[in-house]
């Protein structure tokens, strides 16, 4: 037996991850990774529920996807992009204890969640002055009620990165106390990550 | 300090990540943009979708630095929806 196996085993540690310097749990609060998780069902049966659905009307579905405005959809998915990495690098100067960068970069990440809803709010309006609605038809049903649903987390994920922002910019944070910035910012990456996902399938994949 | 060395601390690895990230969007929206569609079209195009969520989980959300069941929790959700949406769109294109 190997000189580390064995002394990993007398000091009660893993053998199979001695040595390994990743952690056991994700960066941020647990308890918001239950609630990306739960998060991520909800879309997920979503997702699928849309697929199958369109099994049945993919005439419609194609047809009425051609309505939608594909470079509308392009700038709010470079937005939200740009917004999660503005929050990565918020994460990377609360990590070196720099407050006052932290904040920038997460108030540059809720300016960019701010295009996102302008843009998709300038979407709604069309589609509601064509007269567009929950029950025209199977395709905007899914479309609206899904991005609606993505759109109200885009909401919440800019108050949880705005309180972080303001807690950051009292100094509230530290290099060896940064988890609230953790925690904000990986509820806010999993908006992002639903969207990357909902922007092929609503508007491109046919 | 090698030419890759500086290079590699002017660029940050979640700025190239963000970077690939832009490049694949592009790609995505070309691809809606241009009328493509079909199934090896549409196939390929959640390919990327998926491979773009897996940067997000593994960069952006730092489960590359972590072990477990936590290590995949983004990889097996992005597999189980990505693989029914790929089964609907299989069986809705053999009619």
């Amino acid at each position: 037996m190997a000189v580390e196996q064995k002394l990993a085993l007398e000091s009660g540690v893993d053998i199979r991850t001695a040595g390994d310097e990743r952690k056991p749990y994700p960066p941020g609060d647990l308890a918001i990774w239950i609630f990306i998780l739960a998060e991520l069902l909800v879309f997920g049966v979503f997702f699928a529920a849309y697929a199958f659905t369109r099994m049945s009307h993919v005439e419609l579905f194609n047809q009425y996807q051609l309505t939608l405005d594909r470079d509308a959809a392009l700038i709010n998915t470079l937005a939200l992009l740009t917004s999660s990495y503005f929050a990565i690098r918020g994460v990377v100067a609360a990590r070196e204890g720099n407050n006052a960068l932290c904040a920038r970069w997460i108030w540059a990440a809720v300016a960019m969640g701010g295009v996102f809803l302008v843009v998709k709010t300038v979407e709604y309006a069309h589609h509601i002055g064509e007269g567009i609605n929950l029950s025209t038809n199977e395709f905007y049903m899914f479309y609206l009620s899904l991005t609606f649903f993505h759109f109200m987390h885009v909401i919440l994920g800019m108050v949880i990165l705005a309180a972080v922002a303001l807690k950051a910019g009292r100094g509230g944070y530290s290099a060896d106390d940064h988890t609230g910035v953790e925690t904000g910012a990986s509820y806010w990456h999993m908006v992002d990550l639903v969207w990357l996902i909902l922007f092929p399938l609503i508007y491109v994949m046919r | 300090m090698t030419t890759a060395g500086a290079a590699r601390q002017l660029i940050r690895p979640c700025t190239l990540v963000y970077l690939v990230l832009v490049l694949l969007t592009g790609v995505t929206w070309a691809v809606g943009t241009a009328g493509l569609g079909g199934l090896p079209v549409s196939l390929l195009v959640l390919a990327f979708a998926l491979l773009k969520g897996q940067m997000i989980g593994d960069w952006f959300m730092g489960l590359r630095g972590v072990r477990g069941i936590w290590r995949w929790v983004v990889a097996i959700w992005l597999l189980i929806p990505g693989g029914l949406v790929s089964l609907a769109f299989v069986l809705s294109d053999r009619g």
